[in-house]
């Protein structure tokens, strides 16, 4: 699961302890999301796109395709 | 409560269980260490719902929850293996009691030794689940350093 909460939140002028308190969760969790190492919850997925007034399908991208494929 | 002052009861509530143990082995009264143990670890729970700066969100659950899982998936199996011996052996009964008794074999872990075995099985229990919980942590990124 990619996401782009990063490039939101720099669009927002946001810092992950900003973003972090904002929908209630510890800076680590987003820093984790961003990362890549932790995937969140369709609950939080949508508190976090909700949040930036975006459909979670521009936030969260579900990424399918096993590294190496394609045309 | 602030988060540290949870912290200082915390460690109030194991220094005065570690008095009441010792009190205990003093009169020779387990009753006093085992309701102070129950009275002590509800208290814990209790002041923890009362912490007002700590954040318990979906990322620290799941490090419980999997640190948990795993730490009692190796437990039951350890635990149920040296009980089961235990069981076996308060069960043997010797088709010939009386050579049984003239010449007693060598008991490798009697009943009370498994007793304590058991006890410091549960004791392990603690450094298992640590030892998965940082295992976890890691995995879902509590250590990452990021340019903020």
């Amino acid at each position: 699961m990619k996401n782009k909460i990063k490039v939101f939140r720099a669009m927002h002028d946001l810092t992950q302890e900003d973003l972090a308190q904002a929908i209630g969760v510890t800076r680590q969790t987003i820093l984790a999301i961003e990362k890549g190492k932790y995937v969140p919850s369709l609950d939080l997925a949508f508190r976090i796109s909700r949040y930036f007034r975006v459909n979670i399908e521009e936030v969260f991208m579900y990424d399918d395709e096993p590294a190496g494929t394609g045309p | 409560m602030k988060k540290n002052a949870f912290y200082l009861f915390m460690g109030s509530i194991a220094l005065i269980l570690l008095a009441v143990f010792w009190y205990s082995v003093e009169i020779h009264n387990p009753l006093f260490i085992e309701v102070a143990f129950i009275v002590g670890i509800v208290l814990v729970y209790y002041a923890k719902t009362r912490v007002t700066d700590l954040i318990d969100d979906e990322r620290s659950a799941k490090i419980t929850e999997q640190a948990m899982l795993r730490t009692f998936q190796v437990f039951w199996v350890v635990f149920c293996a040296f009980s089961i011996g235990a069981v076996m052996q308060i069960l043997y009964v010797p088709q010939f009691p009386r050579d049984y008794l003239a010449n007693k074999p060598h008991e490798l872990l009697s009943p009370k030794l498994m007793g304590y075995f058991q006890l410091s099985l549960l004791c392990l229990m603690i450094f298992l689940y640590v030892g998965f919980r940082i295992y976890y942590a890691r995995k879902y990124g509590d250590w990452e350093t990021d340019e903020e």
